[in-house]
């Protein structure tokens, strides 16, 4: 019985730490690969990597895009999120059908009709063109009038009567509630663009827009040739290393924010 | 416990039974104003496209894609006629069907494996970081590295298998082989982020049930089917279809490591709408089948979409 019982209080744990392994094992392998020649703790990959690709234009490049996409997205949830929660006004449903649309029609189901779109804008191969389409998230207005919606009334009265206007009532009371909610939309948002790749490789053509994900892809396919492994590990490296130590230092708010807001 | 549609608007009273605040009723000037930037763009790179999408489907299209005519149904009757679309179907079913059901599956086994092992040490610590690494790898980076395991004589897994006295298998080059890797890469990359949700959603399950399941049920296992499982009926549900969603749309694994082959064994919708469109030319079968895309994925949008409506945001 007393083995039962201790296996019953380690066994998840053990097992869990089993599928850790082998979840993380790619990552492992990557620091291994980049990190450890012949004994030795080496920085030559990761140098050489560095230099065999303009790393840092595509490293700027999703900051930009990614950083951009956020910000628009909060922004426009944030207002759309808020008329939503607080407002009547004649043709509400319409407008709420509207924004569920953005949510029901993946970019990915009409590629080639948004590609004519940017082409006839003359937006190919530019950082706007990639973004255009995903600005406005009907996640992100879901996810903020939600949150908007939590905020008691009587704590806008009072600012109200404090003398702010609907601006300042918006600032100093809603947004700050909204900040887990803002939080837990970054994880979805950030993640998606982040790893997103056929959107933006149909869209760019140099070097000029391209963001990482499809500057990794390029640099495989002409590598591939070559078998030059280590290189590849290294400058997979440079784009994992970045991503896996901000989450490593702040998962736990990260997934506090996540399962606080999608708890349903 | 108020249901209420979204397409009803709801009369909010003032607190207390005052009258309800004279901005929520009057300034709706400020309300428009917010609201047209965003939902201009949405007509322009949502509703727009979509619309053109059914009717570019209906037109003749010549190799620029441009419109010479009406076409009727032929662009469907020419795209199912393509010696490959039967095939790239049936290869799409299989993935989706496995990958969707194994990666559900997983993802509520480490869900409730994790739910036991939260806690600050150090160790639980790690174990978060380590299992939710592949939802923050880029596919494309995931499938290189992936690309390299596989790899014929130099890969780890070819040497894995050559010590144990077995392998010489060319993994990416049989078509069933390929295909099963691309559904171990889906299940390895997803899972863990489908177990989120799945966390989030026992999150929601109240703390007296958990215990009273404990006192009367220490095994688990009644409790699990009768109790956890009709609890988290809705968040599963919103998971299957968010896995379902993301098995159709898959493509970056097969653009970088198979290209579609060996044989178009894994050449799945996505990446064929791809072809057909920007590698053959041909406009019009990739018309057709991009309104065919649209309406399969838009009805599992809409249904993933009902269900977080009932219950995430009007279940209040």
């Amino acid at each position: 019985m007393a083995i039962a019982r201790a296996i019953r209080q380690v066994g998840p744990g053990l097992l869990l730490a089993a599928l850790a392994l082998v979840w993380a094992f790619p990552s492992l392998w990557v620091l291994f690969a980049t990190f450890w020649q012949a004994g030795h703790f080496t920085l030559v990959h990761l140098s050489q990597a560095w230099a065999s690709a303009p790393f840092g234009g595509y490293a700027l490049n999703t900051v930009e895009i990614v950083g951009g996409l956020f910000f628009a997205q909060a922004l426009f949830g944030a207002a759309v999120g808020f008329v939503l929660a607080r407002y009547q006004f004649p043709g509400k449903g319409l407008i709420t059908a509207l924004f569920l649309l953005q949510i029901v029609v993946p970019l990915y189901a009409v590629l080639i009709q948004e590609y004519r779109i940017i082409q006839g804008l003359h937006l190919l191969n530019s950082k706007l063109g990639i973004m255009l389409p995903y600005a406005v998230s009907g996640i992100g207005v879901l996810t903020f009038r939600q949150a908007f919606r939590a905020v008691p009334r009587e704590l806008e009265e009072a600012a109200r009567l404090d003398g702010y206007g609907t601006l300042g009532v918006v600032w100093h009371v809603y947004l700050p509630r909204a900040i887990p909610a803002a939080l837990a939309f970054a994880v979805v948002s950030v993640t998606y663009h982040w790893t997103d790749f056929l959107w933006p490789l149909m869209v760019t053509n140099t070097d000029a827009a391209r963001p990482i994900a499809v500057g990794l892809a390029m640099l495989a396919q002409a590598s591939e040739a070559g078998l030059q492994w280590n290189l590849l590990a290294a400058a997979t490296a440079v784009v994992v290393l970045p991503i896996l130590v901000l989450f490593a230092l702040y998962h736990r708010r990260i997934l506090a924010a996540f399962t606080a807001s999608y708890d349903w | 416990m108020v249901q209420e549609s979204p397409l009803t608007p709801q009369v909010h009273p003032g607190p207390r039974g005052l009258p309800a605040p004279r901005w929520s009723q009057g300034s709706t000037g400020l309300a428009y104003a917010a609201l047209a930037l965003p939902a201009a763009l949405v007509l322009a790179f949502v509703a727009w496209p979509s619309l053109s999408t059914l009717i570019h489907s209906l037109l003749a299209l010549n190799a620029r894609d441009e419109a010479t005519g009406f076409a009727g149904l032929a662009n469907y009757r020419a795209l199912f006629a393509q010696p490959l679309f039967g095939h790239v179907l049936a290869n799409t079913a299989w993935f989706t069907l496995a990958a969707s059901t194994l990666s559900v599956l997983v993802a509520l086994a480490l869900a409730f494996l994790l739910a036991r092992v939260r806690g600050d040490h150090p160790m639980a610590r790690g174990l978060l970081v380590a299992i939710f690494s592949p939802t923050i790898i880029p596919t494309i980076a995931a499938a290189n590295l992936w690309l390299y395991f596989l790899a014929p004589q130099i890969g780890l897994v070819d040497r894995l298998l050559r010590w144990l006295g077995l392998g010489g298998e060319n993994w990416l080059g049989q078509p069933h082989s390929a295909l099963a890797v691309m559904v171990a890469l889906y299940l390895w990359k997803y899972a863990p982020y489908y177990a989120l949700f799945l966390l989030a959603g026992m999150q929601a399950v109240p703390r007296n049930v958990l215990d009273a399941l404990r006192l009367d049920d220490p095994r688990g296992a009644l409790g699990f089917w009768r109790v956890l499982l009709p609890l988290l009926a809705p968040m599963l549900l919103f998971v299957t279809v968010l896995a379902l969603l993301n098995a159709v749309e898959t493509v970056d694994p097969i653009y970088v490591m198979t290209q579609g082959g060996p044989n178009n064994g894994t050449n799945l919708v996505m990446y064929y709408l791809y072809q057909l469109g920007f590698e053959f030319f041909a406009w019009g079968p990739a018309a057709a089948l991009s309104a065919l895309l649209m309406a399969v994925l838009s009805s599992l949008s809409a249904l993933a979409l009902i269900v977080l409506e009932r219950r995430a945001f009007h279940w209040q």
